[in-house]
């Protein structure tokens, strides 16, 4: 593999916990959790009711009317978050703009919007079919490209809730391969009734918010939200001056090839993947200080993952605290993975290994450090960020904290 | 960019579209200039009329899938389950023989899923909670098309899906060379997959796209197989062609569109054959920056989606003969573009 090592030279984040990414700071170093009553729709038909979602969110506070008409509840998301790290990355007009590309994981893109059509169909009561126009998550790929005028790469990966850790690995990628100098890379995604009816008719959310790996646990609480980094080559952002705020290290990504909803049991694929990205990243295992877990509190997943880092870390596996910032944010599905990373790099900066919220015992089968007892400071450099999904797409990134410039490369 | 280090060859593909269940029928259609569009039935068409589309009637997937585990499939992941494993079949790959996880899957995916999250919420709607099918909510992912193939065939190597505008194929061929370039896989699964339903239909004529980009669809699968050249000659598998380049641009800024242009096909003024995919209408600024012997543009054909990309190179490089030079360039309204160059044959 190269030794091109990627920087990240902009975050920015809105989500159910935070709007900005000072906010969003306070939020992972003081554990304040953005799970709350929903009433976004309706959901007094199920037996849970609470989600991540933002709150007092205003969408004329940020674009005027016409642009609101346009832009889906995801779309805008990924606006306000993208725009953050751009104007923190301070890279528009730094480069030939073929030359930054954008890079979006996504979920259900513009779904609340076409829900509302869809209603309106089944009830004779036709609804604006403007509402279509924003329904694939490439749309918001296409407003961020044109709203910030780069011209580079575009593409949207739909992975479910690894999308977004994905996206981030693969524009890391495409930096480190040549094709692209710069990369807006990260994810969005609304709530809607889709997914929420759809995890409560599996029967994986917890009416209280969702606990990983406690006792008692019994499933995730819905989010939403959108993050997005700014990457650089690092000698690139170093000549321009540009802030360094982290790196991506490196990724991996496989399919289970197991089951559409189901992990495998003994978590041997994501010992494989956190593995193959700590490979790719060049990084020991001892040099990991902690574990963004995917975590999103359902029974099944969270002893899965708890299986693979046993795999993965061996003897020294309750050495490396594995944290589950989703009881902070909601899982954001498609959104999730570029939430945890923006989460990773400012805990990383911040010193702190943050907490996993809302323990409500111990379970015999998580038997690992998951940080219930409260943050802690940590001089760690690195930490490994994982994202599990629908289908068995797996992915890990391996991110740095900005004390690693001080390092050679 | 120019070529992939090491190379990468095409050892197999396979399609399911309007012309049929393999590449055959669509590569006959195509050089006879035979359309397989139908005209879409007034009453889908929110009243509007002369619209057709591109249904892949002759596809059954109980001819390709047991039953009972085709119930439990959506139309694109029937699509994907059938065609990887034509695919898999023409490269002469046979479930087992190479390891598991040196083999990934990168698929485009338009609509994937769309049908199946349509009727869960027409449930929920139509009756309330009682009528949330859990069976449903599965496959109302994008992924599930890839991710089922990835089961049907134990594919537990790279696994990605994008959708991209009419660009979805091409960007998941884009990543699965990358991905064996890296070292990550021996062999990709890369392509696109679209399915077509009345209510899509019912969809882009209340919003206009039916006079516009949406103008005879159509749906199906095209894959192909891509490994390191020298994978495929150690396995002495035949190279229908190679890929030498892959080229991409996010859209064409104004006034900086002949820039947009260069960066997209690197001074390539001339080829052997080339293959359009994308809406007629996307693909205007493209036209005439190539010198061809051939034109050709299957959207005519076999009708036009967001993932069929995977076809068109499936088409593609089945026309060439060795030593040809083939370019597909694929456009979306919006953008993305894309230029992906073959060479048919293998490397000297």
């Amino acid at each position: 593999m190269s030794q091109k090592r990627i920087a990240i030279t902009g975050l920015g984040t809105i989500n159910g916990a935070a709007k900005t990414i000072p906010a969003f700071q306070k939020a992972i170093t003081q554990g304040k959790s953005g799970i709350a009553p929903l009433d976004l729709f309706d959901v007094s038909q199920y037996g849970t009711q609470i989600g991540s979602q933002i709150k007092e969110y205003h969408p004329t506070d940020y674009f005027s009317p016409r642009q609101v008409s346009h832009l889906s509840r995801t779309d805008q998301l990924a606006l306000i978050a993208a725009n953050e790290a751009v104007t923190m990355s301070a890279i528009s007009g730094c480069y030939d703009p073929y030359q930054i590309g954008v890079c979006i994981g996504g979920g259900v893109g513009g779904m609340l919007h076409a829900e509302e059509w869809l209603r309106g169909e089944l009830s004779n009561k036709p609804a604006r079919p403007g509402l279509l126009r924003t329904l694939l998550p490439d749309s918001s790929t296409t407003a961020l490209a044109h709203s910030f005028g780069f011209a580079g790469y575009q593409g949207s990966i739909t992975t479910a809730c690894s999308s977004s850790g994905t996206a981030i690995g693969w524009a890391a990628d495409l930096i480190r391969s040549g094709r692209q100098q710069a990369m807006l890379c990260g994810g969005a995604d609304a709530l809607a009734m889709l997914t929420f009816a759809g995890f409560n008719a599996l029967k994986v959310v917890d009416p209280n918010p969702c606990a990983p790996f406690s006792a008692g646990r019994q499933g995730l609480s819905l989010g939403e939200g959108a993050a997005f980094m700014v990457l650089e080559d690092e000698q690139a952002a170093r000549s321009r001056g540009a802030q360094i705020l982290g790196y991506l290290l490196g990724y991996a990504l496989v399919g289970e090839a197991h089951h559409m909803t189901a992990p495998e049991p003994g978590g041997e694929s994501a010992a494989r993947v956190m593995n193959a990205a700590l490979s790719a990243a060049g990084v020991e295992h001892g040099q990991v200080g902690w574990i963004n877990a995917h975590g999103t509190g359902t029974p099944l997943n969270d002893v899965v993952e708890s299986n693979a880092v046993k795999l993965v870390f061996g003897e020294h596996a309750d050495q490396v605290p594995l944290i589950s910032t989703k009881a902070i944010t909601g899982h954001c599905l498609g959104a999730a993975g570029a939430i945890e990373a923006v989460a990773s790099v400012l805990a990383l900066n911040a010193g702190i290994i943050p907490q996993t919220l809302h323990f409500r015992g111990v379970d015999p089968e998580c038997d690992l450090d998951y940080g219930h007892s409260g943050s802690r400071t940590t001089a760690t450099r690195i930490v490994l960020s994982n994202s599990f999904a629908f289908g068995g797409n797996v992915t890990s990134l391996v991110l740095g904290s900005a004390a690693l410039q001080q390092e050679v490369c | 960019m120019d070529c992939f280090a090491p190379a990468i060859a095409i050892t197999g593909s396979a399609a399911i579209s309007a012309a049929g269940n393999s590449i055959k029928p669509a590569l006959e259609a195509l050089t006879s200039g035979t359309s397989c569009l139908k005209p879409i039935p007034e009453d889908l068409a929110a009243g509007t009329t002369g619209h057709c589309w591109g249904k892949a009637d002759q596809f059954k997937a109980t001819d390709f899938i047991p039953p009972l585990k085709a119930r439990k499939l959506d139309r694109a992941s029937q699509f994907a389950v059938a065609t990887v494993g034509m695919a898999l079949a023409d490269a002469g790959i046979v479930k087992g023989a190479f390891p598991s996880d040196r083999i990934g899957i990168a698929l485009g995916s338009g609509f994937g899923g769309i049908a199946n999250a349509s009727e869960f919420l027409s449930g929920y709607y139509q009756t309330g909670v009682s009528g949330l099918s859990p069976m449903l909510f599965p496959n109302t992912v994008a992924n599930a098309a890839a991710s089922n193939a990835s089961i049907e065939y134990s594919l537990q190597g790279p696994n990605i899906t994008f959708i991209q505008r009419f660009c979805s194929a091409e960007s998941a061929i884009l990543a699965a060379c990358r991905f064996i370039e890296e070292g990550r896989a021996d062999i990709m699964l890369a392509g696109g997959v679209d399915e077509l339903t009345p209510q899509m239909i019912r969809g882009f004529a209340v919003t206009g796209q039916l006079h516009r980009f949406a103008s005879g669809f159509g749906e199906g699968c095209g894959i192909l197989v891509l490994e390191r050249a020298e994978h495929a000659r150690k396995r002495g598998a035949a190279i229908a062609a190679q890929l030498t380049a892959i080229n991409t641009v996010g859209f064409l800024l104004p006034g900086a569109e002949q820039q947009g242009i260069n960066h997209l096909l690197q001074a390539q003024g001339a080829c052997d054959q080339l293959i359009f995919s994308g809406p007629e209408l996307a693909v205007q600024p493209l036209l005439g920056t190539v010198a061809a012997t051939s034109i050709r543009y299957p959207g005519r054909i076999i009708g036009s989606s967001l993932a069929m990309g995977g076809i068109a190179l499936g088409l593609l490089t089945a026309s060439l003969q060795p030593g040809e030079q083939g370019l597909q360039l694929a456009a979306s309204p919006e953008g993305p573009y894309y230029a992906i160059s073959v060479i048919g044959g293998g490397p000297a």
